[in-house]
This record gives structure tokens, sequence and C-alpha cells, in this order.
């Protein structure tokens, strides 16, 4: 158990000089853009001397490793420089915007495994059936529709056609947003306010749905063929030679070693899931980070830019790590190395 | 009481129009408290028998003709649910790899704990202990929170006999149990099946190619050859006094320990695969049978006293050859000179590094023209030894001269003087041959390197193919489509090819039946005769180093713990290593 | 001579079978349509596709909000997603390759290099990536592809790597280095072969994977330039009718999907039958 805790803190520790790289490359190619903050944070009327007093005000006359040394001062106290369009800082948008973008990503994901482990387990199962046949050739045409537009059929079918469903923001615009962590699925269950959590729900179905269901093929399909390949393993054999059901060792015993490559996956699949937010984002009008990453990039304001990239890039390292640790709980062979 | 008994049992799969046969004729009986061994080369269909019992044929495969009958039950018509409800409380399996058998996932105690559930017993921690203790385990109650990686594989193989033996089962069919283990584990596992078997008088069924092994456990022998019974009686019969010329034929071509050193006999050819039995008439064995006689081919031999022969009285002609070439005089002119040599490897952990050693203080010498043998058991550093040797893993210290001049540790200019002077033969084919690239690519790889000519090389392949004992049209054959023994021959060609001084065998014969084995082995003789190349040949088998080196060095735990004259060193061992080794090898037969 | 496995594939025959259609309206899109790409219609905007009320029998698929003829817009759409789909999986497919070769075959410093860069790219989403990239690069097609590029030899680096491990680790490439071969030459006489059946699937998914990226960059108007045709701009536009009119976002987006089945069907069928691994289990 104590090395199951040296591992994972290590993996945290691992984390650090990649999110250090990450930073730097992230600042350094935002320097070569042929944009100027310093022009762009004055009037426009500023002349040609103000521009250059206020480059040298805010570091830009100095190396790129030197001003990235500022910023990331600054980062560490928690300053992520000042929006140029929005004049807020830059982390305190980012603050305001990521609980949603969370509570999306967390909802397709569980979609997403629900699915797709459901779907591994139960397509392999029904090996040797038509139905393996048919969902097979299913997946990769389901694999074959991108999130985005996922989301827009849904928008289409569920929003336009039956309206059945809310497409539009986070909750409906006659409810209060009950104050708290950002999260509104947690704050209205705190709050015991069920109108704003039922329209929270409404909201969050087709987005989530839509991001589920662009993820949950791979996870089937790697979920089926680990199975495929554990069944070829003697241990499966011999306890089928101890004289063991069929749904007991597939439940019992084949899928915890399965699982374990299927995991590594996810975690994968879940970093590009985590960036297919943004475009849902825009699609369903999320205030969450993707729509300020994309009128950020639409207007060059390049400290906004620079704090949601980062804090993508964080939220990318969370969940690999989360896998890991899922891994390293499941897998008592990566506990031992 | 009979346990199991085989009436003519036939198991077969109908395959584009042609009917395969596994397994033909078969007639045995296993009766409680009796081991009967079942012997054959790959391909023999063995592992048949226990997949029909088990239900669990390959794809395709049906018993469809005879009777196999467990207690009073006939095995071929028995329901799924029935049968499942046999097997693990009445039926039990050991396994070839123990290391493989036991899930990865879930501890000892979960694997164990979950059969003795589905067996109904309520005290299972107190059971799995006292199980764990009959089979010798120390530390039975600590066994039960580890993983099977953590375990050695003995340790497994000793969880998954006490598994087997926990129902107290009427037959146990042990299938290569003891293949994957090394030499003196295999000696402990095969006493503790025996020991196992006779508390509750258990029948064993008990699958090998090995005869010695047979010899060591078995009451009752049945021999088979391409599916067919050739011999069935008392191993003590049987072995002693084979009458059939396939089972006389096994006995010759194995290498002895004790006595004098004789040539073996190696048996032409090698066993029909599945579809060439279909076409086969009169006996399966007659074309590779020694003294086969001109109705061999026409008439099928019926079993008579359990030997499916029509000439039993046969077997006294088959002649075995002159004694092997004598070893050359040893001209005491080094090829190679090992002093001193160390290494070690990092282990990876946490913050501190910490190494293993994998060989030190090794010091040996081959001399021109000699076969050196080099044993030890897994992870005694062998293979470590042929890889300093070959440059291919640096050492921390030591020195390496061949013919006289000492190689640099590192750098072009070693692995330029080692080029053209020494070569090395991997352990598994399948893995030294690329399996995109013809047998005629592989075996001139050396020459394509420098950039020879096409002729030139396809002048080479054909001597090369000649002296290795293949035909020329191999040479367009993609590795996949040649036998075992036919890669072992291709690998040894692309050795030969720069007409090296020294070769590095490592575990060369390792994975091949008997009877091919014993061609290779002599195939080496006679390319020394030819070639007059020196060998480092490393072996976990004493008996295969005592027919071919004349020197042996032993390894133990990155040490040479002894070495000498092969026969001194095997006669009066000074190390308790070597000792304990010899103590562990299985008696001749 | 029977054909190869992989050309009796179902899959890898209608994956072909779709991209061989793709193929040809890009190929021949000057002629397949009716009308210039760019011109409006103010006239007619939004119209149905001919034969459904209020269509015109001028423009077969409708138009779109500007009155530009929809099928023109498709066809040379498919123009630019072809371009981008080949040139970006060849550089991305170049590039991830050289690197997983040098990692897995040398391993030790250069692995751990690579491995890392590997994870520093791994830990940004490749929409986010690409989409910073595109803020640095300005528009245009080919920046398109230098970002994809630059942004999916991962993918391929990723994968190739553990299976270059897997081959050089076996030893017909020790018996290449001591029959005399030079690290190049057993790279790519002994290595390499074994990788492609690999590197090929994988060109052939991320090729789909590339329509995609375009896609989603022109969708949210920093792709391949307000010039050039481009299926997710085709979207983006149809977008804001959606509640009038749902024909001129489903037309592009089955194109999208139709290339990408295609590439992923050819993929998953060359995987299935290239796969020389799984080939020689079944032969032993």
């Amino acid at each position: 158990m104590r090395k199951t805790g040296w591992k994972l803190a290590r993996r945290v520790l691992v984390s650090v000089p990649i999110l250090l790289v990450v930073s730097f490359l992230l600042f350094a190619a935002l320097r070569l853009l042929p944009v100027d903050p310093a022009a762009m944070s004055l009037p426009p009327t500023a002349t040609l001397a103000e521009i250059a007093e206020k480059r040298h005000a805010m570091g830009l006359d100095r190396s790129i490793p030197a001003q990235y040394g500022i910023w990331l001062d600054e980062a560490l106290h928690g300053r992520f420089g000042t929006s140029i369009s929005l004049r807020r800082d830059a982390g305190a948008l980012v603050a305001n915007a990521l609980p949603a973008t969370i509570e999306l990503a967390v909802c397709a994901m569980i979609i997403a495994s629900a699915l797709g482990l459901g779907g591994g387990v139960l397509l392999f199962y029904l090996r040797g059936t038509w139905v393996e046949v048919v969902g097979d050739l299913g997946t990769i045409l389901l694999l074959s529709v991108p999130d985005f537009m996922w989301a827009l059929l849904l928008l289409l079918v569920f929003g336009v056609l039956v309206p059945v469903l809310p497409f539009m923001g986070r909750i409906d615009p006659g409810l209060s947003v009950p104050r708290g962590s950002g999260f509104l699925l947690f704050d209205a269950l705190s709050a015991g306010d069920f109108a704003v959590l039922r329209s929270a729900l409404r909201h969050l179905a087709l987005p989530a749905l839509a991001l589920g269901m662009a993820f949950a093929p791979a996870i089937m399909r790697v979920l089926r063929s680990s199975l495929i390949d554990v069944y070829h393993e003697d241990y499966i054999r011999q306890t089928r030679l101890r004289g063991v059901g069929e749904v007991r060792i597939l439940l019992g015993h084949a899928l915890k070693n399965a699982i374990l490559p299927t995991l590594t996956l996810m975690g994968v699949q879940f970093g590009f899931l985590f960036g297919g937010t943004l475009l849902i984002e825009v699609i369903y009008g999320t205030p969450g980070i993707g729509n300020l990453m994309v009128d950020a990039v639409r207007n060059a304001d390049l400290p906004v830019i620079q704090a949601v990239g980062l804090s993508y890039c964080v939220m990318v390292l969370a969940i690999s790590m989360a896998i890991d640790a899922m891994v390293l709980m499941l897998d008592p062979r990566a506990r031992a190395i | 009481m009979t346990v199991l008994r085989a009436e003519s049992v036939s198991v077969s799969a109908q395959v584009q129009g042609v009917r395969l046969r596994v397994l033909q004729n078969l007639d045995f009986v296993l009766n409680a408290g009796s081991v009967l061994g079942v012997v054959g080369e790959s391909g023999a269909g063995k592992s048949m028998i226990g997949r029909a019992v088990a239900g669990a044929l390959p794809d395709g495969f049906v018993l469809d003709a005879g009777r196999l009958a467990y207690a009073s039950s006939d095995m071929g018509t028995m329901s799924a649910a029935h049968r499942r409800s046999l097997l693990g409380r009445e039926i039990a399996f050991i396994p070839q790899e123990p290391m493989a058998a036991l899930n990865p996932a879930l501890t000892i105690g979960q694997q164990f704990g979950g059969h003795l559930a589905r067996l109904g017993m309520s005290d299972r921690q107190e059971r799995a202990t006292a199980m764990l203790e009959a089979v010798h385990l120390r530390d039975a109650g600590g066994l039960l929170q580890r993983y099977p990686h953590q375990l050695s594989g003995g340790m497994c193989q000793r969880v998954l006999i006490a598994m087997a033996f926990a129902s107290d089962p009427k037959l146990v069919i042990a299938d290569e149990p003891t293949t994957a283990l090394d030499v003196t584990v295999q000696a402990q596992v095969l006493r503790l099946i025996r020991e196992m078997q006779e508390r509750v008088g258990t029948a064993v069924l008990f699958i090998t190619h090995d005869l010695r092994l047979a010899s060591e456990i078995c009451d009752d022998v049945l021999v088979l050859y391409a599916g067919r019974p050739v011999e069935f009686g008392p191993a003590a019969r049987v072995l002693a006094h084979p009458s059939h010329p396939y089972t006389r034929a096994l006995q010759l071509s194995a290498p002895v320990m004790h006595g004098e050193r004789r040539a073996l006999f190696s048996l032409a050819g090698q066993m029909p695969g599945l579809r060439e039995f279909a076409g086969l008439q009169g006996c399966v064995f007659a074309p590779r049978c020694p003294v086969v006689q001109p109705d061999c081919g026409s008439v099928v031999p019926g079993a008579v006293n359990g030997v499916s022969c029509l000439y039993p009285d046969a077997v006294d002609r088959i002649v075995v050859p002159q004694f092997l070439p004598a070893s050359p005089a040893s001209s005491s002119e080094p090829v190679l000179e090992v002093s001193g040599l160390h290494c070690s490897f990092a282990k990876p952990g946490l913050f501190q590094r910490n190494r293993v050693v994998a060989a030190s203080d090794i010091s040996f010498r081959v001399d021109a023209g000699e076969f050196v043998g080099l044993v030890g058991e897994s992870g005694s550093g062998k293979s470590t030894v042929a890889r300093l040797v070959m440059g291919l893993t640096l050492p921390d210290s030591g020195d390496i001269k061949l013919s006289g001049d000492l190689l640099p540790a590192s750098g072009g200019a070693s692995r330029r003087m080692r080029l053209g002077a020494m070569q090395m033969v991997f352990q598994d084919p399948q893995s030294a041959l690329n399996p995109r690239r013809r047998v005629s690519d592989i075996v001139t790889q050396p020459m394509r390197a420098v950039g020879s000519s096409e002729d030139e090389m396809a002048a080479r392949v054909e001597v090369l193919l000649a002296q290795v004992g293949l035909s020329r049209e191999i040479g367009q054959r993609y590795p996949a489509q040649l036998s075992g023994g036919q890669r072992q021959r291709v690998n040894i060609a692309r050795a030969l090819c720069v007409l090296p001084k020294l070769l590095v065998a490592d575990e060369i014969v390792s994975g091949l039946d008997v009877s091919v084995q014993a061609q290779l082995l002599d195939l080496l003789l006679r390319l020394r005769a030819e070639l007059g190349f020196a060998m480092l040949f490393i072996s976990h088998d004493l008996a295969v180093v005592r027919y071919l080196c004349s020197r042996v060095l032993v390894m133990h735990r990155g040490q040479i713990v002894e070495q000498g004259e092969t026969e001194a060193v095997f006669e009066a061992p000074q190390h308790d290593y070597t000792r304990s080794l010899l103590a562990a090898m299985p008696a001749d037969i | 001579m029977r054909r190869p496995a992989w050309a009796r594939s179902a899959r890898v025959l209608v994956g072909a079978g779709l991209l061989l259609a793709v193929l040809i309206c890009a190929a021949a899109a000057p002629w397949l349509a009716l009308h210039d790409p760019a011109e409006q219609d103010l006239l007619a905007v939004l119209q149905p596709p001919s034969g459904f009320a209020g269509g015109s029998p001028d423009y077969w698929l409708g138009t779109d909000s500007l009155g530009r003829d929809v099928w023109a817009r498709l066809v040379y759409g498919a123009r630019t997603a072809v371009l981008v789909a080949v040139f970006s999986a060849t550089g991305a497919a170049l590039l991830g390759t050289m690197l997983a070769h040098a990692a897995g075959y040398f391993g030790g410093a250069v692995d751990w290099v690579i491995s890392r860069a590997v994870d520093v790219w791994m830990s940004f989403p490749p929409v986010v990536l690409s989409l910073i990239l595109m803020v640095g690069l300005g528009g245009g097609i080919d920046k398109v592809v230098l970002a994809i590029i630059l942004v999916d030899w991962t993918r391929f680096c990723r994968v190739l790597r553990s299976d270059v491990v897997l081959t050089a680790r076996r030893d017909y490439v020790t018996a290449a280095r001591l029959a005399g071969y030079s690290h190049f030459q057993t790279v790519l006489r002994e290595v390499l072969p074994a990788s492609l059946p690999l590197i090929i699937t994988l060109i052939s998914l991320e090729m789909g994977i590339a329509v995609v990226v375009e896609a989603i960059l022109s969708f949210v108007g920093l792709g391949v330039g307000a010039t050039l045709p481009a299926w997710g701009q085709m979207i983006s536009d149809a977008r804001q009718n959606v509640a009038t009119s749902q024909i001129g976002l489903l037309l592009p987006m089955a194109a999208i999907f139709v290339t990408v089945a295609g590439f992923n069907l050819l993929g998953d069928g060359l995987r299935r039958t290239l796969d020389v691994r799984a080939t020689a289990g079944r032969m032993a």
C-alpha cells in the first residue's frame, strides 16, 4: 500500500515539469504572434512613444525566457494577466467558467463509460451471434460521427424537430442560480433547489449525451478486444476447467484483467473528450472555458488564451492521473514495479 | 475400479471435405490409484485426450467414434451441465504453464477461496491453508494474500496442484506439468504429484513428451504417434523393452546421463501433419520406420498385447550407428578467453538505484574446435554470459580475448573484430528469423551487409542449405512455412555463413522434440568435423551437454561454480549445486 | 493466384468505394458543379433541393443563406477535405514514424526525450492545441495541414513506439546487428517492415481525423479561410438558420460522415487483414 502511495506521489511530481514545459511552449508560441499586447491594451489614439513605454512597463522588450520568468512568477501568485478585451483578470475569468466545463465533461465521461463499458461487455458476451457482426460494424460507423456532429444532430432532433429539451445555456433564464461552487448540480443539490437541479440536468442532457456518444464506441471496441485477448489466456481456460460458469468467468475473472488496457485508453480518450467540450460549449452556448477560448482566439486576447490553454492541460493531466490511480488500484503488477 | 476408459475413441473434424483425425482407435484403461502416462512428440495428439474429457476440443472437432467413459458415464454424450458439475470436483487439471494459469489480477486467496466456495466448503481459510501446507509451501497463510506474479513458477504449480487436489478428485489430468519448470523444481513437482495422488487414490492422466519423466512417475504408459496409439502397457515393460519401433527409436534418440556415451539414433523425417495423415495407408509410422516391411504400407496393424505393429520382433534389428566422431585432439589453442567478467543491471527504483548482479567473475576459455557446455537453471546468468561474449551487453569490468587478441570494451573496433569470427545461434527460431524474409535472404544476411553480389549469395545459399541438410527449394520459403527443426537449421546456417571460429548457441534444442533434437545434435557434430568451429553451448539439459561437450561450466546465481571435463564433473561433482542438478535429472531409460 | 486477404475484406472494399466516390467528386468538381461555389444569388437564398416545394431545378441541393449553390460547395469542399487529409496524414505519419523508430529502437535517453515530448503534447487536447496553433500560424489550407501535422504526429509516435520496442526486442534484429548491419540498415530492413501494416492502418484512420479537424477549424472560423469552400464552414453557416432550414446543415454533415466512415472502414479492414502477427498466429 505504501508503494502505491509513493507511485501516486511520483505521478503527481512528474506532471509538474510537464506543466512547466507546456506553459513555456504556450507562452513562447503566443509571443511569436504578430500581435502586440501593448498596443492592444491602449486606446487606438496612443502614440508610438506611449506604446513603447507600455511595452517596457509590460516587460515586452525583454527576451522571451525573461518574459516567461515574469509571467511564471505572476502566475504562481494567482495573477494571469488582464484580459485585453474583457478588462478582467484572466485567472478570474477561467475560474468562473471552469465549473461549467468540468460539469459537462464529467457527465459526458460518465455517459461514455457507462455506454462504452456496458456495450463492450454485451458485445463480447454475444460473440458469435448476429449482434456481434452488426454491433462491430455499427461501432465503426458511430466512430465516424465526431462529437460536434453529435451535438448538432441531437440539437436538431431533440431541440428543433421534436423540441423536448432545451439547448441553450446551463439553466432556464427565469431561475435564479444558487451561489456557491459554480457547479450547478452540486450547488442546487446542496441548496435543495430541485427546480434548478431539474433545469440544469435538462440543459446538460443534450451536450453531455453528444460528447458521451462520440467517445463510447472507442471504449466499447477496446474493452471488447481486450476481453477477446484475455480469453486466450491460460488462466481463463484453467478457470473453466475448474467448472466455473461462463457469466462468472466473464464478470469475476476476465473483466478485471480486460479493464486495464481499456482504462489506459480511456485516459487518452478522456483527454480528447475534455478538448471536445470546446465545440460542444460553442454549439450549446455553455458559458465554459471553451467559449472563453473561442472568444479570446477571435480577439487575439493573449492572457486569456494562455490561461485557458493552461487550464485545459491541468485538467487533462488530472484526468490521466486519476486513471493512473485507478490502474494502480486494479493492477497488482503495476503496483509491484 | 476403472476411472477413465477409452474404447476405440476417435476425434476428428471435417475441414474442406477432408476428415482430419487427431485421435484414432484409442484404447486404454485408467484405474483408480494409478498413473497413466500419455507419451508422444508434438503433434501426436496427446493433449486431445485431456481436452476431450474437459469438453474443450478445438472448434469443429468432435468425438465421432468409440466411447470415452468417465466412471460409468459417456463423455461423448454427456450434457454440458453434467460435465461442468464434474469439473473441479471429481475431475481436476494441472496445467503446463503455471505462471500463466493463475489470474494475475486476483490474489491466491481469492482464487483458491473462489474454488473452495464452489465446492461448497465453509471453512475456506483453514482448508486453503491446510492444502497449501500439504503441497509443502511455507507460510501458507501469507501466501493467500499474494498475487501470482510474486510467486515463482514452481510455487504457482504447487498452488495449482493444491487446488486440483482440494476436492479429493477421482481423476486428475496433468498436461506437461513440469515442462516450464527448472530441473530441480521439476523433480520436486513430480514427487509432489505422486504424493498427492496416493493420499486418496486419485487416478492421474500424465501427459508428457519426455519418456524419462514418464518412467519416473507412471504405472502404465500409452505411446502415441500421429494420433494413433502405438504401444500401451505397464511402464516398466514398455520403457525397458519397447516392442514398437517408434518407442524404441524414441528411447534411442535421448542422450543418457550414465554409463557409456552412446551415439544417438536419429529418426529421419518428421511426424506427418494432420492433413497428411488423412491420406496415409497402413501403419502411420511406416514412412519413417527404420525396419519397415513391404506390407506395412498397406495393412493397418491392430493392437496385440498393446503393441500396434505387424512385426514387433523387428525392434531388435534397429541399428544404432557407430559412436560419434571423437572429440578433436585438444589443440589448446584458445579461440575465446574470458577473464573476470562482471556485469550488473540497474534495477528501477524510486530514488535509490539498486543494481542486480547478473554475472560476476566469469572466467573460462574455449579452445579451437572445442564444444564447451554452459549449464544452469533459469536466471543463473547463462544468457547474460552469451550476450557479454557477443558484445550485445557491455561488461562492467573484465577482458574478452578472441584468438589471443584483446577486444576493446565497446565501440566499432570491437564490433568489427567480432564480425566474422563469432556468431550466435538463438534459442527461439520463431523470434530469430524475420517472418517477412525468405530463408535464402536470412542465411546470407552477413553477405548483404557487406554488399556481396546476388550471384555470390545465391551460391552461398546452396552450400549452406546443403550443409545443414535442407533441400534447395527451402531457400524460397518463409520461416512460417517451416517446421521447428527446419527453422533451427536455418538459424544455424545463418550463423555459419561467415565461417565463424566460434558459435555461441543459447538453448538451441530446448523446444524441440527428442527425435528432432537428436538430428540437430548430430548435425552440429558433423558440421564441426567439416568446418572446425568451436562452440559455447548453453543448455539446461545435462544429458545433451554430456553428449555434445567435452568440457562444462556450471553457473549458479551469476557465478561459475564449477568447471572441468564433462565426464569428470558429472561423475564426481565438487559443488553442492552441481550435485543437486545431477540428482534432479530423471533417470535414463 | 488468390487476391490477398486485404483485397477480399468487405470493409476494405466498401471503405475504398466510399473514398473513391469522394475522390471523384473532388477531382471532377469543376465539371460536376453547375455553379461557382462562391457565386451568390441573393434572390434565391435558403432554397430547398430541387423537387421540394420552392426548390429550383437550377440548384440541385438548394442554396445557403447567401444563395450559394450547396451542391457546388459540397463537391469543392471535398477538394479541400481530400487535400488536407492526404497531406496532413502523410506528414504526421512521416514525423511520427521517424521519432517512434528512434525512440523504440535506441531506447535510453533518446526514448526518454521523445516519450516526454509525447507526454507534453498529449497533455493538450488536440482540438485546443490546433486552435492555438492556428492562432499563431494564421489561416489557410497549408496552415491547417501544418497544424494537424504538429498536433497529430503523437498519435503515430505513441502507438508505433510500443510496437517498435517489441520488434526491436526480437532476436532477428539482434542477428542483423551481429551480421554486420548498421543501425540505419537494421531499422530500415528489419524493424520498419514490421511496422508498415500498422503505419498504413494508422494513416487511413488519421486521414479521417484530419477531415474532422479541418471541419472543426473551419467551423470556428480558423480553417482554410473564407475563399475556399469547406464542409465545416457550411455547417457553421447553416447552423444560423437551423430553425428554418435543416437540410443545409445535414448535407455537409453527411459528407463528413461518408468520408470519415470510408477512412475508418478502410483502416479497420486493413488492421484486420494486414496484421502480420495475427496472420502468423493463424498459420502456426
